[in-house]
């Protein structure tokens, strides 16, 4: 290779002695530089260097293995270096030699260093191609209706899957770099002339604030920069779904996309919005509204239901129908526990089951899904340790806390309604409407990037009633929610 | 931050307090003996024979209700003795039926007893009084093998359903209420326990704090139609003008009762008109077989309503000597009275009243078949 | 918190605040107190409509002559530090006994009805640890939870129709039947339920759009107002003269008339929801006299609130005498009766004083 070259392209022997002792000084510093790179890169044993000789003399190459694709390196290093040189010049950026901790950055971010010996230069060419996983439909937030695209693990695809729904110029995102150790990379989205400035300046600022080393989801993310970290439920939207994106995306919102994980945060969004599926844009809006008004009250639903029949039976017997009441005292006869111990053992032994079918094997879970369900549920009420009716009444709820279409949202629902089961077993009836009071106020003061959380109950404007727990049909909904504060209407 | 350290604070405190109120030991439902049925029997002036009827839920019990009595002169405390010999705790939190006896109806103290229960926040409001002839003791002791639970059973039979509509259903609410009012008497339907089956045999007027009279059920419905309810009983009819004893049977559909005096609290005179709707459902007589016509039918028409008009007539001067009133007839008058409206007013406008009936029937149909 | 604007409250939030801190413990007993005048009570609370209306005016005018001082301040700025401060130190104490007062009747109430067998001083803590909470939060976090408890108890509304049905709207007939000393004294005891609105002295400053304030609190009063009328309305209807004398709780009463298959006694369902009404009447009161100790010793801390609230929880919980304890929630409503007319007093005050700095 080496002699062929020589043989290709015979320069002038004189010429190459002037230079001799130049080279010699230049080979050197190549020799002091590569080794410190080598130093920088110690036991990491997928960086490569390789020596390829060229028409401008050696240059050595120093890359990732692991995060380039074979095929890449042929196209844009090997051909282009064999043939046409000039190309590489055209596209590499010059680094500076000096500058170790730029050179270890672009090397880990799947860039291709190239070191001309002779010239002494640095220059490095994005090769980054880690294999990624195509576009396939998502799992968690699937819809019967409209696009079924999922977001995936790749930022750049992501970014894609919106800009090609979205073809304007308006369309901005920023990248930034954050984690002091794992140096990820986020990207804010956000329509110019909709977003609301403000807001961007807030979230970037709380972005700056994050002083996290390490991110290996976006939801750790989302947890550094919500208003109150503190409450159980969560502040910002979070979807895989491209079109929901691109829907909060046209209404105003600022979006928030990291690279290797799946979803993207919106903020600001507001308490009901947890509760709305892109879909219910899709279905006519008679349907639409049913769902919503089902999911919303089912989440109030989900909270009052077990502990209702906690005070009931402990507090107010006399709430309940006198035939009814006759027939609890005749399940609960055998039942060992008090009503509140009672409800948190099987709402327990529900959240067991959850858990543990969430981490089964598909075909195993199902199978403990059943054991679980039916087996323990009839057993237990057999053998006297639970009354019939409860098993109705926490079957229902847990039914219900699936309904939110968000799946933080049904977590704090599960959370919530022990607070809820906690007071109703302290001071029954009136202990759940001081939860509430509780619960109320706390969303009240619940803020999503500066926005009240309660947005749509009280309204910012009164055009937001349109798409609350009622859809209304499509043609009212052309404005933009008050909640964006944005400047276009 | 210092709210949400507070969140956190409370949140801690209320799992906290559950555990505590968990060892304060609330009685659980399946230790409580809910009440369904009081009974109260005359024994003298002062003293009360307290009979309570508790469901009893155990499969395994060979009778589905308790039945516990003791004699008493106040009733909580005979609620406390009654706890002694009951092995659970016993609460009104479900009363539902009130059963007194016709002697503590007519001498004992029935509108402090109710008060009683009135006032108690445990107690609701669908708890209906009936008066009992004879025991109520007994009643609630007697077998009535067909029924699963005494408790139920009083409780369905006292419920307004459209065929027993004519019993006036009265709940406690309703019963402080009229005999608060000075408008009204209150009523109170009667039970009779014959072997094994409870009727409702009549309705019993209060007057003052006591039962005065008891009522048989036709008038109780025309106490109904001219209170102005709705929805009437079925309603069964002697004819007994120029025609040999017809009967007819009427479902109503629908009546309305307008009321109005003349003003007047020397000489006072009442209007009533009462407008009732209803179909024909069962006809026995001369006419069964010519009641096709729209005049044959109007004819029957203005038969019944000389009918009814004679009979509340009847009913009213009725009242008039009893010299009480379920209906509320001076209400009419009471809503033009400057001052207070006493007891007396009442009796002064009652023992003068005149009046007026119009009765309007309209038969809807007759039937499905020509 | 987004309430870093100086003028936080909006419309909306005028009527509700002003709405909701008339409606509280009061209209449960509303007919009761307005009893002396019979069934004739019904339209009263028009009539403490046109009076509330009448003494607000007043209140209204001084405070935007003050666009920038609640009463506290207007107080130290026209009786001079010493004489204003002490006022504020009544209003303050009263205030407290006041509060005191609204809670304890409450936890009263749900003793002898919900959590029969139960003291009640966790749950008075539980109530105050929330009240704090929901004050925490500023006015304007008081004013949404108003607005919400206005939608979330509207509905209670509902319950009503049993009794309406039930009852006779004839009882209303004849009008004015009463005379001078029987309405004086249904003025006496029946005009503390709709007090509230004397509230707007001191969050005024802190209204968005105040030339508009009498009108939004005008709106909210009388919504109080129409609530008020309803009750009594429907309990003139369906009581007899002698029940309404004697039932404390009428509301209650016509709550039990309800008919619901699965619910069989929605009075313990709407004694317990009413702890919202109670909250977001109780949260206004504790903003003010927080308020108010702030500017009595001058700087603003969060501690004061934690001071009032402690003070209000030994009030209801010390074994003090229940004669006492009366006798002080009575002195602790007149104070707040002269509150109601001091306005008047303060801009009489008000004219004099620039008649003296103008010539």
């Amino acid at each position: 290779m080496k002699f062929k070259k020589f043989m290709r392209s015979p320069k002038s022997e004189d010429h190459k002695k002037a230079s001799q002792n130049v080279k010699n000084v230049i080979n050197t510093e190549v020799e002091q530089t590569i080794e410190s790179i080598q130093k920088h890169t110690d036991h990491i044993s997928d960086v490569i260097f390789k020596k390829i000789p060229t028409e401008e003399g050696i240059v050595t190459l120093i890359y990732v293995n692991s995060l380039v694709d074979k095929m890449t390196m042929q196209v844009m290093i090997f051909i282009p270096l064999a043939n046409h040189l000039h190309q590489i010049h055209q596209v590499s950026e010059v680094v500076s030699i000096s500058d170790n901790a730029a050179i270890v950055s672009k090397l880990m971010g799947g860039q291709t260093l190239l070191y001309f010996h002779e010239a002494n230069l640095l220059e490095s060419i994005d090769t980054y191609s880690a294999s990624t996983r195509s576009i396939t439909n998502t799992e968690t937030e699937s819809t019967v209706i409209g696009p079924q695209d999922a977001f995936t693990e790749s930022l750049e695809t992501n970014i894609s899957l919106v800009k090609r729904r979205i073809k304007n110029t308006n369309l901005k995102n920023e990248d930034l770099t954050i984690g002091s150790e794992t140096n990820t990379k986020i990207s804010i989205l956000y329509i110019e002339g909709i977003v609301n400035e403000e807001n961007l300046e807030t979230l970037k600022g709380r972005i700056d604030k994050v002083n996290y080393p390490s991110f290996t989801d976006i939801s750790i993310l989302k947890q550094l920069i919500e208003d109150n970290p503190l409450s159980p439920f969560p502040q910002y939207y979070m979807s895989v779904r491209p079109d929901s994106i691109v829907h909060y995306l046209l209404n105003g919102r600022i979006v928030i996309f990291m690279d290797n994980s799946q979803a993207a945060i919106v903020c600001p969004t507001s308490f009901l919005e947890m509760f709305i599926s892109i879909e219910d844009y899709y279905n006519r809006w008679t349907t639409a509204s049913l769902l919503r008004m089902l999911r919303f009250f089912g989440f109030f639903l989900t909270i009052m239901i077990t502990p209702m029949y906690i005070s009931a039976l402990t507090f107010h017997p006399e709430i309940l129908p006198y035939e009814l009441l006759l027939n609890l005292q005749e399940s609960r006869s055998r039942v060992p526990f008090p009503p509140l111990i009672e409800v948190l053992f099987i709402e327990l032994i529900i959240e067991v089951l959850r858990e543990a079918g969430s981490r089964m094997p598909a075909k195993v879970g199902q199978t403990i899904g059943i054991v679980g369900g039916i087996v323990i549920g009839t057993a237990a009420v057999e053998a006297g340790l639970i009354s019939n009716i409860l098993i109705v009444l926490v079957a229902t709820s847990a039914l219900l806390s699936f309904l939110p279409p968000i799946f933080l949202m049904s977590n704090t629902s599960r959370f919530v309604r022990y607070i809820f089961i906690l007071s109703a077993g302290a001071f029954g009836l009136f202990g759940q409407m001081l939860a509430f009071a509780w619960l109320i106020t706390h969303l009240l003061r619940l803020n999503s990037l500066g926005t009240p959380f309660m947005t749509p109950v009280i309204p910012r404007k009164a055009g937001d009633l349109m798409d609350s727990i009622i859809r209304f049909p499509t043609a009212f909904l052309k404005g933009k929610t008050g909640i964006s504060r944005s400047p276009k209407k | 931050m210092k709210e949400k350290l507070f969140l956190v604070v409370i949140v801690l405190v209320s799992i906290y307090l559950a555990g505590c109120t968990a060892k304060e030991l609330k009685v659980p439902l399946e230790d409580v003996g809910m009440v369904g049925v009081m009974a109260f029997d005359y024994i003298d002036e002062d003293n009360l024979k307290l009979t309570v009827a508790i469901p009893q839920y155990s499969p395994e019990a060979k009778e589905h209700t308790q039945i516990f009595s003791v004699s008493t002169d106040l009733i909580s405390k005979g609620i406390v003795d009654i706890e002694s010999l009951s092995d659970k705790k016993v609460v009104l939190n479900q009363l539902r039926v009130v059963l007194i006896n016709e002697e503590f109806a007519r001498h004992g103290k029935v509108e402090k007893s109710i008060q009683h229960l009135y006032r108690n926040p445990e107690v609701g409001n669908k708890v209906l009084i009936a008066v009992v002839k004879g025991n109520g003791e007994e009643m609630l002791k007697g077998k009535y093998p067909d029924k699963p639970n005494i408790n139920f059973y009083l409780n369905d039979l006292l419920q307004p359903s459209i065929n027993t509509a004519f019993n006036p259903n009265t709940n406690i609410h309703d019963f402080i209420y009229a005999q608060t009012n000075p408008v009204f008497d209150a009523i109170v339907p009667i039970l009779e326990k014959k072997e094994s089956k409870i009727e409702v045999e009549g309705i019993a007027l209060f007057k003052g704090k006591n039962m005065l009279h008891s009522l048989p059920k036709d008038e109780a419905l025309i106490i109904q139609a001219l209170q102005g309810r709705k929805k009437l009983a079925p309603m069964n009819l002697t004819l007994s003008n120029d025609s040999k004893g017809e009967r007819l049977m009427m479902d109503l559909i629908d009546s309305k009762v307008k009321i109005k005096s003349n003003k007047n609290f020397d000489t006072p005179k009442l209007t009533i008109t009462l407008h009732i709707e209803g179909t024909l459902v069962e006809f026995k007589g001369e006419r069964e077989n010519s009641l096709k016509t729209v005049e044959s039918t109007a004819k029957l028409e203005n038969d019944i309503n000389e009918e009814l008009e004679e009979s509340i007539s009847d009913f009213l001067k009725k009242l008039q000597e009893f010299e009480a009133d379920p209906i509320g007839l001076t209400e009419s008058f009471r809503m033009y009275y400057k001052g207070e409206w006493k007891e007396e007013n009442k009796q002064e406008i009652l023992s003068k009243l005149q009046w007026d009936i119009h009765v309007n029937t309209s038969i809807m149909s007759t039937g499905t078949l020509k | 918190m987004s309430t870093h604007k100086q003028r936080p409250l909006n419309g909306y939030h005028v009527i509700f605040l002003t709405q909701s801190a008339m409606i509280g413990t009061g209209i449960l007993t509303l007919p009761q107190k307005l009893s002396s005048l019979g069934y004739s009570q019904a339209f009263v609370p028009l009539l403490f409509g046109l009076i509330a209306c009448l003494t607000m005016w007043p209140m209204i005018w001084l405070n935007s002559k003050y666009k920038n001082d609640n009463l506290f301040r207007i107080n130290e700025k026209l009786l001079g530090t010493w004489i204003g401060k002490s006022i504020n130190i009544i209003i303050v104490l009263s205030f407290i006994i006041f509060l005191a007062g609204i809670i304890s009747d409450y936890m009263n109430l749900i003793q002898t009805t919900a959590l029969t067998e139960q003291t009640i001083t966790i749950p008075v803590l539980f109530f105050l640890l929330l009240l704090l909470y929901i004050v925490s939060g500023g006015i304007k976090s008081i004013a949404r939870f108003c607005i919400i408890t206005f939608f979330l108890t509207i509905p209670i509304l509902y319950f009503l129709r049993w009794s309406i049905e039930k009852g006779d709207i004839s009882h209303v007939l004849p009008l004015f039947n009463f005379n001078g000393t029987e309405f004086l004294n249904a003025l006496k005891e029946g005009y503390l339920s709709i007090l509230g609105y004397e509230l707007i002295m001191f969050y005024y400053p802190y209204i968005e759009n105040q030339k508009k304030a009498f009108k939004h609190a005008l709106i909210g009063v009388w919504i109080s107002i129409i609530l008020c009328l309803i009750t009594t309305l429907v309990s003139v209807m369906y009581y007899s003269e002698w029940q309404l004398k004697n039932i404390e709780f009428s509301v209650l009463h016509l709550f039990k008339a309800g008919e619901l298959t699965f619910i069989e006694r929605i009075d313990i369902f709407g004694i317990t929801l009413w702890v919202f009404l109670i909250l977001s009447t109780v949260a206004g009161y504790l903003w003010t006299a927080k308020k108010g100790l702030d500017s009595i010793r001058s700087k603003e801390t969060k501690s004061h609130d934690y001071i009032i609230t402690i003070l209000i929880f030994l009030l209801i919980i010390l074994p003090i005498s229940q004669e006492l304890l009366e006798r002080l929630f009575k002195l602790s409503n007149y104070v707040v009766y002269v509150l109601i007319i001091w306005p008047m007093f303060l801009s009489i005050i008000h004219l004099l004083r620039k008649k003296q700095v103008q010539p």
